[in-house]
C-alpha cells in the first residue's frame, strides 16, 4: 500500500467515484471521501475513509460540515460533479478563511452569471440572453436571424438552449424553428440562450496553482456531445499560445487562485477565439481517463495537487509532463446513443472490435427495450475507448462510430 | 505471409489487453471492480481471435493476481463445481463467459502445473477439467442443441476452440469412459451423419494409443473397443487396420470360408454399432466385382425379410451399391441394408424411380452444392445416391444440421417413411430443373422463382438429400407463410397439411392465442390432444402416419426457448407400462434436457432407432400445435382433471409461465 505522507494535510473529495478513489489510493495524500449515505456500505468494507453526506441542498449545514473536516485536519475540499462545486465553495471558504471562494463558486454554477462576468472582463463571447418562458426562446431566435440579414423563409441560423446550472450537455438543446421551442418542458425553464458560432469546439482542461496554469490540455471534440481526443490534432495545437492567453484572462477574470477548471471555447475561421462556458470540475466524457492513457499521469492526482495548499511548485513541476510533447499517441472516446426506437441488446459493430485502434468499451446491456426519446442532447449510454499514433486517423474512426448500431 | 497477417491483428489487441491489464494489477482494492470490466472485453477479443488463446495462456498468472477474479465466485477456484462451467459457458453476458474462459484457463495452467494455486492441487485441476470437458462433450463433438443454436453467442466460437484445447492439453482420460458413452447414446439414434462421431472415436482411438498402459479391461476399454474396431477393424483380416489395398490382396487370397466369415462380421460390427467400415464398402465392392454376390446379403446382415427384398431386386440393389458404396461413403451400406429391410421396394413406384435416380444427370448448380458441402473425392451423383439411400434406410436419421430448417427436415424424414416415392419425385425436379414446384390451395409454387427462406445459404453441415432439397422446401415453406400472413391464425394451420402430404389432420388445436400469445383455452387443447393421440383415451387407436406437431421448447432450466418443429410417430405402452409418445426431432441429437425432470429419452424405453420419447403427460406439457383427422373416435375416455392440472402446472412453471 501507498504510504502517505504525514508532513502534509489531508483533502476532502466530494462526490463518489471509484477511479479517483483508486487514485487517492495509490498517491501519498492522506483523504476523506465526503458522499452520500448510499455509499458507506462499499467504503467501510474497502476501509475508505468516509464521511456521508447529502449534497441535495446548499443550506445552513454547510458550515456544520465544514467544521467537522476541518476537525478532521482538511485543508481543501475537492468537487466531483457540478452538483457539488459551490459546496466545495462553502466549504473552503470556512477552511481557508476566504468568503470570496463561495462566491466564486456560484459563479462556476449559473452559466448566465458566468457569462456575464466573462463579458464584463473582456473576453469574448457570443450573443446569449436569459431566457423565462416560450416567447424569450422565440423572440432571440428571430432577433439573431434578423442580425444575419436572413428574410422570411430562409432557414434559420440555430440557437442554444442550455439550463443554467447543469453539466455539460444535460438540458443542451439547439433550437432552430418555433416547433423545437414548443418542444421544451415548463421546468426547463428558466435557461440561457446563445447565438450559434460557426467554428472549432474544443475543451481545455488547465490545472492551476497560484494563479499559474501548471498543465494545459487541449480536447478535440469531433461531433460535440459524441466523441472527443486528446492531444488534439497539430492543426488546433497551433492555436495553443493563444489559448494559454486566453486561459490566464480566465485566471485574471474569474480570480482562480488554484484548483482545476474546464473551459469550453469556439474558434472561428479567423482565429478568432470565443468563450463558451467553464465548469470547476472534473470534465464528463472522461477526458482523465483519456489523458491517462495518452500521457500516463493521473488527472485525479494532478487535483489534488493543485487544490492541495501544502503542495509545492517542485512536486507539481516534477509530477507533469509536457504537453502534446510526452504523449504516447492520442486517446479518444464516443458516447453511444442507441440509434434505434427498440433494443435488445448490446452489440459491439465488429468494424469497431477489429480496429487496431479499439481498445474497450464501457457500455451496459440494455435495461429496457423501448429507447426514451432524446430530449436536448440527452446522457449517452456509454463510452468507448480508442487509442492509436494518428490523430487524423483517430478523428476520422470516432466520426465513424455515429454511424454505427451498438444497440440492436 | 500469414504469421505475420495474424501479427498485425493481435498485436493490436495485445497492446490494449497489457495497457489494461496493468490498470486492473495497480488498481486498489477498491478500484478493481471498475477495471475488470474492461479486462474482460480485452480478454474477449483474444479469446475470438484464432490465436488468442496462445496469448492469453502465458498471462493467465498475471491476470489472476491483477486482481480479475477478485470479488467474484470465481475468488476460490477450489470451490468452484464444474456442473456449473457448461451453463456459465452458454450465458448471454459475454464478460461472464470470458471469465470463465479464463478460469479454465487457470485450471490448465495449475494442472499442467506451470501455475500453483493454494487450495487446489494439479491433479485437482485436472479432475475439475477432464469433469468439465465430459460435461460439455455436445460442444466437443459439434453436435448443436436446438437451444444452443437459437441462442448463438458471439463467444460460441472461441469456446468450443477453447474447450478442444483443453482436451488436447489434458488428454482424454478420465473423460474418455463419458466420451464413449456419450458417443454409444448418439449412435444408438441412428444417425445418418456419423462424420463428428467418427473424428471422436478417432480422438478415443489415438488417446487408447497413447496412453495404453493406463486403461484396464473395463467396460469403457471394451465399449471404445468395439466403436474402434468397427470403424477400423470390424473382421479378421482388416483386424490390425491394414489399408485397403492390403485388405482387397487378403480377400484375393482368402478361400470361401474365410470370406464367410468376413460377410458375417462386417454384417455384425455395423448393426451392432450403426457404423460402417470403410473395409466394408471394399469387400462388398469385391464380392461383386469378383462374381461372389451370394456373399452380399450376408455382408448386409440382412433378416428375412430384406433377404426376400435383395432378392427380388437383386439387379436394382447390385446397381445401387456400385454406385453408391465407395470409400468416403460406405455409410450407405447400412442404408441399403436398413432400406431392403423396410420392404419399401415392394411399392411398385419404387424400384423404377430408384433407376430413374441412377440414370440422372444432375445441374450443375446440384453438382456444385454437392462438392461444396462433401468435397470431390466421390462424385456428386454417388455422393446423392449413397444420400439417398441412408435417408431411406433410417428415415428418422436425419438431421437439420446447424440450419433453421427444423421443418425441411422434418418434411423430407416424413416423405421418406410415409411416402418415398414422393421424396424421390421432388428430388428429380430439383437434380434436373433446378425447381421444386409444389401447390398451395392449388396455387403452384416455384422454387426457382421464391427468394430465399429462412436458410440464407445451401446448408453444408448436412446429408447428400438436404443439400439438394432444403434450399427448395425452404423457400417454398417461406412463401406458403407470406401466403397466409394476413389471416390470423398460425400459419402451419395451413402449411402443415399442404407442405408435408395429404395425411396431416386438417383439424389444427392450438395452445396459444396467436395476437396475445397468451394461453387459450389450455384445458381443452390438453383434454383433446388425449382423445385424439392416447389409446387409452381414443378408443386404443394408434397414430396411423407420422403428424407434425409444434413443440416450445425449453432449456435444462424449463427456460422458453423457440418454437420448433417434430413429427408425432407412435403412441404406445413402453415396457414398464406408461404411455409415451415417440417422435422425431429434426435436430441432430434429440436426447434433450428440457428442464424440471422432462428428460427426452433416446433409448431404453421401447424407442426404435432414431425415435426420442417422453411419457405422455409429459410430452403434452410441451405440446403447443398439433393436427387431428377430424375423425370421431370409437369410444372416448373423459381425461381426468389431475391429469390435466398435472400437465398445466408443467407447462406453466416453464414456457408458459408469461402467458396466463
Amino acid at each position: 500500500m501507498q504510504t502517505k505522507d504525514p508532513q502534509k494535510g489531508y483533502i476532502a473529495i466530494l462526490g463518489w467515484s471509484l477511479r479517483c478513489i483508486d487514485a487517492l489510493e495509490k498517491f501519498d495524500r492522506r483523504y476523506v471521501i465526503v458522499a452520500p449515505q448510499w455509499a458507506e456500505d462499499y467504503a467501510t468494507q474497502h476501509n475508505i475513509p468516509f464521511v456521508s453526506w447529502d449534497f441535495e441542498r446548499l443550506n445552513d449545514r454547510s458550515f456544520e460540515i465544514s467544521a467537522k473536516l476541518r476537525e478532521m485536519g482538511v485543508d481543501v475540499a475537492i468537487p466531483l460533479f457540478e452538483e457539488t462545486v459551490e459546496w466545495a465553495g462553502a466549504i473552503n471558504s470556512v477552511l481557508m478563511d476566504n468568503p470570496r471562494l463561495l462566491g466564486q463558486s456560484m459563479l462556476f454554477r449559473d452559466k448566465s452569471l458566468m457569462k456575464r462576468r466573462a463579458q464584463l472582463g473582456g473576453i469574448r463571447v457570443g450573443i446569449f440572453e436569459e431566457a423565462m418562458d416560450h416567447t424569450d426562446v422565440i423572440r432571440f431566435l428571430k432577433r439573431v436571424n434578423q442580425t444575419l440579414l436572413k428574410l422570411d423563409g430562409d432557414p434559420n441560423d440555430p440557437i442554444h438552449f442550455k439550463a443554467f446550472d447543469k453539466a455539460g450537455c444535460l438540458g443542451h438543446r439547439v433550437i432552430r424553428s418555433p416547433d423545437d421551442v414548443a418542444a421544451i418542458a415548463d421546468d426547463e425553464f428558466p435557461a440561457l440562450l446563445e447565438s450559434h458560432l460557426d467554428g472549432w469546439e474544443f475543451a481545455v482542461e488547465a490545472w492551476i496553482k497560484d494563479r499559474k496554469i501548471q498543465f494545459l490540455n487541449i480536447s478535440e471534440y469531433v461531433t460535440l456531445g459524441y466523441s472527443v481526443f486528446v492531444p488534439a490534432t497539430p492543426e488546433l495545437e497551433k492555436y495553443r499560445a493563444k489559448i494559454t492567453e486566453q486561459i490566464e484572462k480566465l485566471i485574471e477574470v474569474f480570480d482562480i487562485d488554484f484548483g482545476f477548471i474546464h473551459p469550453e471555447y469556439f474558434v472561428t475561421n479567423d482565429g478568432t477565439m470565443y468563450f463558451g462556458e467553464v465548469a470547476y470540475r472534473p470534465p464528463g466524457f472522461n477526458a482523465f481517463e483519456l489523458m491517462e492513457r495518452a500521457y500516463g499521469f493521473n488527472a485525479y492526482q494532478a487535483l489534488v495537487l493543485s487544490f492541495d495548499p501544502k503542495a509545492t511548485q517542485e512536486e507539481l513541476d516534477a509530477f507533469f509532463p509536457t504537453p502534446v510533447k510526452d504523449a504516447l499517441g492520442h486517446a479518444g472516446c464516443f458516447g453511444v446513443y442507441p440509434r434505434r426506437r427498440v433494443v435488445s441488446e448490446l452489440s459491439i459493430p465488429s468494424e469497431t472490435e477489429d480496429d487496431p485502434y479499439f481498445e474497450f468499451h464501457e457500455l451496459a446491456p440494455p435495461m429496457e427495450s423501448k429507447v426514451t426519446k432524446r430530449t436536448a442532447f440527452g446522457t449517452h449510454w456509454g463510452l468507448v475507448y480508442f487509442f492509436g499514433e494518428d490523430p487524423h486517423r483517430l478523428r476520422d474512426l470516432l466520426k465513424a462510430q455515429e454511424e454505427l448500431d451498438f444497440y440492436v | 505471409m500469414t504469421t505475420s497477417l495474424q501479427d498485425e491483428t493481435l498485436n493490436p489487441i495485445l497492446r490494449s489487453f497489457d495497457h489494461v491489464l496493468s490498470q486492473l494489477s495497480t488498481a486498489s482494492s477498491a478500484g478493481k471492480a471498475t477495471y475488470q470490466g474492461r479486462m474482460l472485453d480485452t480478454i474477449k477479443r483474444l479469446l475470438k481471435h484464432p490465436h488468442g488463446i496462445a496469448a492469453i495462456e502465458p498471462r493467465i498468472r498475471e491476470l489472476d493476481q491483477a486482481g480479475i477474479f477478485d470479488g467474484t465466485d470465481w475468488a476460490v477456484p477450489s470451490s468452484l463445481v464444474p456442473g456449473m462451467v457448461g451453463n456459465t459457458l452458454r450465458m448471454a453476458d459475454s464478460r461472464t463467459v470470458a471469465l470463465e474462459c479464463v478460469s479454465l484457463l487457470r485450471f490448465l495452467a495449475v494442472a499442467r502445473e506451470t501455475q500453483s494455486q493454494p487450495g487446489l492441487p494439479a491433479e485437482h485441476a485436472r479432475h475439475f477439467l477432464a469433469q468439465v470437458l465430459a460435461l460439455n462433450l455436445d460442444r466437443i463433438l459439434g453436435a448443436h442443441h436446438e437451444a444452443a443454436r437459437v441462442k448463438a453467442g458471439e463467444l460460441d466460437g472461441a469456446v468450443d476452440r477453447l474447450l478442444k484445447h483443453i482436451l488436447a492439453s489434458v488428454g482424454t482420460e478420465g473423460i474418455l469412459g463419458q466420451l464413449v458413452d456419450e458417443v454409444w447414446r448418439i449412435l444408438r439414434q441412428r444417425p445418418i451423419q456419423v462424420d463428428h462421431v467418427k473424428s471422436m472415436i478417432l480422438q478415443i482411438a489415438l488417446a487408447m494409443n497413447e496412453q495404453q498402459q493406463g486403461f484396464s479391461a473395463s467396460d469403457t476399454r471394451l465399449g471404445a473397443d468395439r466403436l474402434i474396431s468397427a470403424l477400423f477393424g470390424p473382421t479378421q483380416l482388416s483386424r490390425e487396420d491394414p489399408g485397403l489395398q492390403t485388405y482387397r490382396d487378403r480377400l484375393g487370397a482368402a478361400d470361401t470360408g474365410t470370406l464367410q466369415a468376413e460377410a458375417t462380421g462386417m454384417a455384425r460390427a455395423m448393426h451392432d454399432t450403426g457404423l460402417v467400415s470403410d473395409y466394408h464398402g471394399a469387400f462388398l465392392r469385391f464380392v461383386l466385382e469378383s462374381g461372389q454376390s451370394y456373399l452380399v446379403s450376408d455382408a448386409l446382415g440382412l433378416s428375412s425379410t430384406g433377404l426376400d427384398s435383395f432378392r427380388c431386386y437383386q439387379a436394382l440393389v447390385q446397381q445401387l451399391i456400385d454406385v453408391a458404396v465407395r470409400p468416403g461413403t460406405a455409410q450407405a451400406v447400412l442404408g441399403i441394408a436398413l432400406m431392403l429391410e423396410r420392404g419399401i421396394l415392394y411399392s411398385p413406384p419404387i424400384a423404377p424411380s430408384l433407376w430413374r435416380l441412377l440414370g440422372a444427370r444432375l445441374t450443375p448448380n446440384c453438382e456444385a452444392g454437392l462438392i461444396a458441402a462433401f468435397g470431390a473425392d466421390a462424385t456428386p451423383h454417388q455422393r446423392l445416391v449413397a444420400g439417398v439411400m441412408m435417408l431411406l434406410g433410417q428415415p428418422l436419421g436425419i438431421g437439420q444440421g446447424n440450419n433453421p430448417t427444423c421443418q425441411s427436415a422434418r418434411a423430407l424424414s416424413m416423405w421418406a417413411l410415409n411416402d418415398p416415392d414422393y421424396l424421390l419425385w421432388q428430388l428429380a425436379q430439383a437434380t434436373s430443373n433446378d425447381r421444386v414446384i409444389m401447390h398451395f390451395e392449388g396455387q403452384p409454387l416455384d422454387s426457382a422463382l421464391l427468394p430465399a427462406g429462412l436458410a440464407l445459404h445451401t446448408p453444408l453441415d448436412a446429408d447428400p438429400v438436404s443439400v439438394v432439397l432444403v434450399p427448395h422446401l425452404d423457400r417454398i415453406y417461406a412463401e406458403m407463410g407470406r401466403m397466409v400472413a394476413g389471416r390470423g391464425e398460425d400459419p402451419h394451420r395451413w402449411i402443415n397439411p399442404e407442405l408435408h402430404g395429404w395425411w396431416v389432420g386438417r383439424e389444427f388445436h392450438i395452445a396459444v392465442d396467436i395476437a396475445t400469445g397468451k394461453l387459450h383455452e389450455y384445458d381443452q387443447f390438453i383434454r383433446d390432444f388425449h382423445t385424439s393421440y392416447n389409446p387409452m383415451h381414443n378408443g386404443n387407436e394408434p397414430v396411423i402416419h407420422p403428424q407434425p406437431a409444434g413443440i416450445a421448447v425449453t432449456d435444462s432450466q424449463g427456460t422458453f426457448v423457440g418454437w420448433h418443429a417434430i413429427s408425432i410417430i407412435r403412441v404406445a405402452l413402453d415396457q414398464s407400462g406408461g404411455m409415451r409418445v415417440y417422435f422425431f426431432n429434426p435436430n441432430n441429437d434429440s436426447g434433450q434436457d428440457w428442464g424440471h425432470g422432462i428428460i427426452v429419452s433416446t433409448h431404453g424405453n421401447g424407442e426404435r432407432l432414431g425415435e426420442a420419447s417422453l411419457p405422455f403427460a409429459q410430452f403434452t406439457s410441451r405440446l403447443y400445435i398439433f393436427h387431428d383427422d377430424g375423425l370421431k373416435t370409437a369410444s372416448e375416455v373423459p381425461v381426468s382433471d389431475d391429469e390435466v392440472v398435472t400437465i398445466r402446472e408443467l407447462a406453466l412453471q416453464s414456457w408458459a409461465r408469461n402467458r396466463l
